[in-house]
Protein backbone atom coordinates (compact mmCIF):
# COMPACT_ATOMS: atom_id res chain seq x y z
CA UNK A 1 0.00 0.00 0.00
CA UNK A 2 1.12 3.68 -0.73
CA UNK A 3 2.64 5.76 2.53
CA UNK A 4 1.43 8.92 3.38
CA UNK A 5 4.27 10.93 2.06
CA UNK A 6 3.81 8.76 -1.55
CA UNK A 7 0.19 9.99 -1.59
CA UNK A 8 1.20 13.48 -0.79
CA UNK A 9 4.01 13.80 -3.70
CA UNK A 10 1.68 12.46 -6.00
CA UNK A 11 -1.63 14.72 -5.24
CA UNK A 12 -1.98 16.96 -8.12
CA UNK A 13 -1.61 13.84 -10.26
CA UNK A 14 -4.19 12.03 -8.54
CA UNK A 15 -6.29 15.52 -8.92
CA UNK A 16 -4.72 16.35 -12.40
CA UNK A 17 -6.26 12.38 -13.26
CA UNK A 18 -2.69 11.58 -14.79
CA UNK A 19 -1.43 8.95 -12.25
CA UNK A 20 -1.85 5.42 -13.26
CA UNK A 21 -2.11 4.72 -9.04
CA UNK A 22 -5.80 6.19 -9.08
CA UNK A 23 -7.05 2.84 -7.53
CA UNK A 24 -4.27 2.70 -4.64
CA UNK A 25 -4.61 6.28 -3.97
CA UNK A 26 -8.13 5.66 -3.16
CA UNK A 27 -7.42 2.48 -1.01
CA UNK A 28 -4.89 4.90 0.71
CA UNK A 29 -7.59 7.48 1.18
CA UNK A 30 -10.45 5.09 2.27
CA UNK A 31 -8.03 4.07 5.70
CA UNK A 32 -6.18 7.79 6.08
CA UNK A 33 -8.20 10.39 7.24
CA UNK A 34 -5.03 12.80 7.24
CA UNK A 35 -4.41 11.79 3.68
CA UNK A 36 -8.40 12.50 2.99
CA UNK A 37 -7.68 16.10 4.44
CA UNK A 38 -4.56 16.90 2.37
CA UNK A 39 -6.14 15.67 -0.59
CA UNK A 40 -9.08 17.78 0.26
CA UNK A 41 -7.30 21.15 1.15
CA UNK A 42 -5.19 20.43 -1.90
CA UNK A 43 -8.36 20.58 -3.83
CA UNK A 44 -9.70 23.71 -2.50
CA UNK A 45 -6.30 25.65 -3.03
CA UNK A 46 -7.05 24.17 -7.04
CA UNK A 47 -10.58 25.74 -7.22
CA UNK A 48 -9.33 29.13 -5.13
CA UNK A 49 -6.96 29.62 -8.05
CA UNK A 50 -9.00 28.98 -10.98
CA UNK A 51 -10.92 31.62 -9.59
CA UNK A 52 -7.73 34.19 -8.83
CA UNK A 53 -6.81 37.21 -11.24
CA UNK A 54 -3.94 38.33 -11.49
CA UNK A 55 -2.51 41.88 -10.95
CA UNK A 56 -3.38 43.97 -14.17
CA UNK A 57 -0.40 46.16 -15.62
CA UNK A 58 -0.88 49.60 -14.72
CA UNK A 59 0.05 50.93 -17.98
CA UNK A 60 -3.36 51.70 -20.28
CA UNK A 61 -3.19 50.03 -23.27
CA UNK A 62 -2.98 53.56 -25.40
CA UNK A 63 0.36 53.81 -23.79
CA UNK A 64 1.43 50.04 -24.45
CA UNK A 65 0.18 50.44 -28.16
CA UNK A 66 1.86 53.63 -28.75
CA UNK A 67 5.50 52.10 -27.22
CA UNK A 68 5.16 48.84 -29.66
CA UNK A 69 4.25 51.67 -32.14
CA UNK A 70 7.32 53.16 -31.12
CA UNK A 71 9.28 50.53 -31.73
CA UNK A 72 8.08 49.40 -34.59
CA UNK A 73 9.08 52.62 -36.33
CA UNK A 74 12.95 52.58 -34.90
CA UNK A 75 13.15 48.94 -35.96
CA UNK A 76 12.10 49.61 -39.75
CA UNK A 77 14.42 52.57 -39.17
CA UNK A 78 17.73 50.44 -38.12
CA UNK A 79 16.50 47.92 -40.90
CA UNK B 1 -9.51 34.47 -16.93
CA UNK B 2 -10.08 36.04 -20.24
CA UNK B 3 -11.38 32.88 -22.82
CA UNK B 4 -12.57 33.56 -26.54
CA UNK B 5 -14.73 31.86 -28.79
CA UNK B 6 -12.71 29.97 -31.75
CA UNK B 7 -14.82 31.76 -34.41
CA UNK B 8 -14.68 35.07 -32.57
CA UNK B 9 -10.57 34.16 -31.95
CA UNK B 10 -10.94 33.56 -35.83
CA UNK B 11 -11.80 37.53 -36.88
CA UNK B 12 -9.93 38.44 -34.79
CA UNK B 13 -7.06 37.32 -36.16
CA UNK B 14 -8.28 37.82 -39.79
CA UNK B 15 -8.24 41.79 -38.64
CA UNK B 16 -4.91 41.73 -37.23
CA UNK B 17 -3.36 40.20 -40.33
CA UNK B 18 -5.08 43.34 -41.82
CA UNK B 19 -3.71 45.61 -39.74
CA UNK B 20 -6.51 46.84 -37.88
CA UNK B 21 -4.94 48.62 -35.00
CA UNK B 22 -8.26 48.29 -33.21
CA UNK B 23 -7.54 44.45 -33.01
CA UNK B 24 -4.39 44.91 -32.04
CA UNK B 25 -5.25 47.10 -29.29
CA UNK B 26 -7.95 44.37 -28.02
CA UNK B 27 -5.27 41.79 -28.46
CA UNK B 28 -3.40 44.05 -25.47
CA UNK B 29 -5.91 44.53 -23.54
CA UNK B 30 -6.70 40.70 -23.33
CA UNK B 31 -3.03 39.34 -22.71
CA UNK B 32 -0.86 41.49 -22.16
CA UNK B 33 -1.00 41.13 -18.10
CA UNK B 34 -0.64 37.69 -18.79
CA UNK B 35 2.61 38.03 -20.82
CA UNK B 36 3.80 40.15 -18.39
CA UNK B 37 3.77 37.77 -15.72
CA UNK B 38 5.35 35.32 -17.80
CA UNK B 39 8.15 37.50 -18.99
CA UNK B 40 8.49 38.24 -15.33
CA UNK B 41 8.72 34.48 -13.94
CA UNK B 42 11.05 33.90 -16.84
CA UNK B 43 13.42 36.94 -16.95
CA UNK B 44 12.64 38.86 -13.41
CA UNK B 45 10.94 42.16 -13.22
CA UNK B 46 13.77 44.41 -14.42
CA UNK B 47 13.59 43.04 -18.04
CA UNK B 48 10.20 42.08 -18.38
CA UNK B 49 8.56 45.18 -19.90
CA UNK B 50 11.09 45.53 -22.43
CA UNK B 51 10.43 41.64 -22.97
CA UNK B 52 6.82 42.17 -23.57
CA UNK B 53 7.21 45.41 -26.06
CA UNK B 54 9.49 43.38 -27.60
CA UNK B 55 7.31 40.79 -27.82
CA UNK B 56 3.96 42.40 -29.30
CA UNK B 57 6.58 44.05 -31.90
CA UNK B 58 7.29 40.47 -33.21
CA UNK B 59 3.62 39.59 -33.12
CA UNK B 60 2.59 42.69 -35.13
CA UNK B 61 5.61 41.61 -37.39
CA UNK B 62 5.01 37.81 -38.02
CA UNK B 63 1.06 37.81 -37.16
CA UNK B 64 0.69 37.29 -41.08
CA UNK B 65 2.98 34.11 -40.79
CA UNK B 66 0.49 32.81 -37.56
CA UNK B 67 -0.28 29.07 -39.25
CA UNK B 68 -3.19 29.08 -36.18
CA UNK B 69 -1.88 25.48 -34.85
CA UNK B 70 -2.62 26.45 -31.56
CA UNK B 71 -4.99 29.48 -30.26
CA UNK B 72 -3.62 32.62 -30.76
CA UNK B 73 -3.21 33.03 -26.82
CA UNK B 74 -0.59 29.55 -26.71
CA UNK B 75 1.44 31.61 -29.75
CA UNK B 76 1.73 34.94 -27.59
CA UNK B 77 2.62 32.96 -24.57
CA UNK B 78 5.47 30.81 -26.86
CA UNK B 79 6.76 34.30 -28.52
CA UNK B 80 6.89 36.14 -24.82
CA UNK B 81 8.49 33.00 -23.44
CA UNK B 82 11.04 32.58 -26.36
CA UNK B 83 11.93 36.52 -25.98
CA UNK B 84 12.43 36.24 -22.11
CA UNK B 85 14.90 33.06 -22.26
CA UNK B 86 16.81 34.43 -25.53
CA UNK B 87 17.20 37.82 -22.98
CA UNK B 88 18.30 35.75 -20.37
CA UNK B 89 20.90 33.91 -22.49
CA UNK B 90 21.80 37.89 -23.66
CA UNK B 91 22.77 38.68 -19.80
CA UNK B 92 24.24 35.50 -19.72
CA UNK B 93 22.27 34.50 -16.29
CA UNK B 94 20.92 31.09 -16.07
CA UNK B 95 19.15 29.59 -19.13
CA UNK B 96 17.49 26.24 -18.06
CA UNK B 97 13.77 27.01 -16.32
CA UNK B 98 14.61 23.53 -13.80
CA UNK B 99 17.86 25.60 -12.90
CA UNK B 100 15.80 28.56 -11.26
CA UNK B 101 13.82 26.22 -9.24
CA UNK B 102 14.16 24.96 -5.93
CA UNK B 103 12.02 22.97 -3.35
CA UNK B 104 10.91 25.35 -0.80
CA UNK B 105 12.09 24.83 3.11
CA UNK B 106 9.86 23.06 5.25
CA UNK B 107 7.51 21.96 2.33
CA UNK B 108 4.72 19.67 3.37
CA UNK B 109 7.10 17.30 1.22
CA UNK B 110 10.03 17.90 4.12
CA UNK B 111 10.92 14.12 5.21
CA UNK B 112 10.84 15.94 8.90
CA UNK B 113 6.88 15.68 7.99
CA UNK B 114 6.66 12.34 8.03
CA UNK B 115 7.57 9.06 10.01
CA UNK B 116 10.27 6.40 9.37
CA UNK B 117 7.23 4.23 7.63
CA UNK B 118 6.33 7.25 5.51
CA UNK B 119 3.37 8.37 7.66
CA UNK B 120 2.56 11.43 8.94
CA UNK B 121 4.17 12.76 11.84
CA UNK B 122 1.52 14.76 12.98
CA UNK B 123 -2.32 15.79 11.97
CA UNK B 124 -3.07 17.53 8.77
CA UNK B 125 -4.81 20.64 10.32
CA UNK B 126 -7.93 21.34 10.00
CA UNK B 127 -9.81 24.01 8.02
CA UNK B 128 -12.22 26.06 9.76
CA UNK B 129 -12.58 27.61 6.06
CA UNK B 130 -12.96 25.16 2.86
CA UNK B 131 -15.40 26.98 0.79
CA UNK B 132 -13.07 28.30 -1.90
CA UNK B 133 -16.05 31.27 -2.67
CA UNK B 134 -15.57 32.12 1.02
CA UNK B 135 -11.86 32.27 0.84
CA UNK B 136 -11.34 34.24 -1.67
CA UNK B 137 -13.40 36.69 0.42
CA UNK B 138 -11.10 36.85 2.81
CA UNK B 139 -8.69 40.07 1.99
CA UNK B 140 -6.00 39.12 3.80
CA UNK B 141 -5.73 35.98 2.58
CA UNK B 142 -5.44 37.52 -0.70
CA UNK B 143 -2.67 39.62 0.19
CA UNK B 144 -0.87 36.36 1.65
CA UNK B 145 -1.45 34.43 -1.68
CA UNK B 146 -0.43 37.21 -3.77
CA UNK B 147 2.48 37.54 -1.75
CA UNK B 148 3.80 34.20 -1.87
CA UNK B 149 2.80 33.68 -5.45
CA UNK B 150 5.45 36.99 -6.32
CA UNK B 151 8.05 35.02 -4.03
CA UNK B 152 7.68 31.98 -5.68
CA UNK B 153 10.76 30.64 -8.16
CA UNK B 154 9.92 31.93 -11.36
CA UNK B 155 9.25 28.57 -13.42
CA UNK B 156 7.00 27.22 -10.29
CA UNK B 157 5.34 30.34 -10.58
CA UNK B 158 4.97 30.53 -14.46
CA UNK B 159 3.75 26.77 -14.16
CA UNK B 160 1.50 27.51 -11.56
CA UNK B 161 0.09 30.76 -13.15
CA UNK B 162 -0.99 28.89 -16.24
CA UNK B 163 -2.08 25.71 -15.23
CA UNK B 164 -3.96 26.69 -12.33
CA UNK B 165 -5.27 30.41 -13.01
CA UNK B 166 -5.13 30.74 -16.55
CA UNK B 167 -6.14 26.79 -17.40
CA UNK B 168 -4.00 25.92 -19.87
CA UNK B 169 -2.89 22.38 -20.58
CA UNK B 170 0.17 20.54 -20.07
CA UNK B 171 0.89 20.25 -23.46
CA UNK B 172 0.56 23.91 -24.32
CA UNK B 173 2.47 24.64 -20.55
CA UNK B 174 5.12 22.24 -21.73
CA UNK B 175 5.56 23.87 -25.42
CA UNK B 176 5.52 27.47 -23.55
CA UNK B 177 8.10 26.61 -20.55
CA UNK B 178 10.28 24.60 -22.71
CA UNK B 179 10.01 21.94 -19.83
CA UNK B 180 9.05 18.68 -19.50
CA UNK B 181 4.97 17.64 -18.57
CA UNK B 182 6.77 15.78 -16.05
CA UNK B 183 8.79 19.00 -14.96
CA UNK B 184 5.36 21.04 -15.34
CA UNK B 185 3.52 18.36 -13.06
CA UNK B 186 6.17 19.29 -10.09
CA UNK B 187 6.42 22.71 -10.46
CA UNK B 188 2.71 22.93 -10.40
CA UNK B 189 2.48 20.50 -7.21
CA UNK B 190 5.80 22.67 -5.93
CA UNK B 191 3.14 25.54 -6.13
CA UNK B 192 -0.16 24.21 -4.60
CA UNK B 193 1.64 22.97 -1.68
CA UNK B 194 3.29 26.46 -1.20
CA UNK B 195 0.11 27.99 -1.30
CA UNK B 196 -1.45 25.18 1.12
CA UNK B 197 0.47 25.86 3.74
CA UNK B 198 -0.21 30.05 3.27
CA UNK B 199 -4.05 28.58 3.52
CA UNK B 200 -3.06 26.37 6.60
CA UNK B 201 -1.28 29.62 8.64
CA UNK B 202 -3.97 31.77 7.86
CA UNK B 203 -6.64 29.60 8.84
CA UNK B 204 -4.76 29.10 12.20
CA UNK B 205 -3.71 32.61 12.60
CA UNK B 206 -5.63 35.08 10.56
CA UNK B 207 -2.54 36.22 8.73
CA UNK B 208 0.41 35.26 6.07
Amino acid sequence: MLSCKQVATIASDYLDKSTPLKWQIRLHLLMCANCRRFVRHMKITRELSKQMVLNKTADDVDTIWNKVQQRIKQDSQSD
Amino acid sequence: MTTTTSTDESELIAQLIHGDDQAFRHVIALYHSLMLNIARAIAGDIFADDIVQEAWVSVYKNIANFERRSSLKTWLLTIVSNQAKARLRKESRQVSLEQLDGEATGSYLDGANFKADGHWQQSIPQWNIESPDALLEEQQLQHCINRTLNLLPPAQKAAFILRDIEQQSFEDICSILAVSAANVRVLVHRARLTLMQVIDRYQETGSC
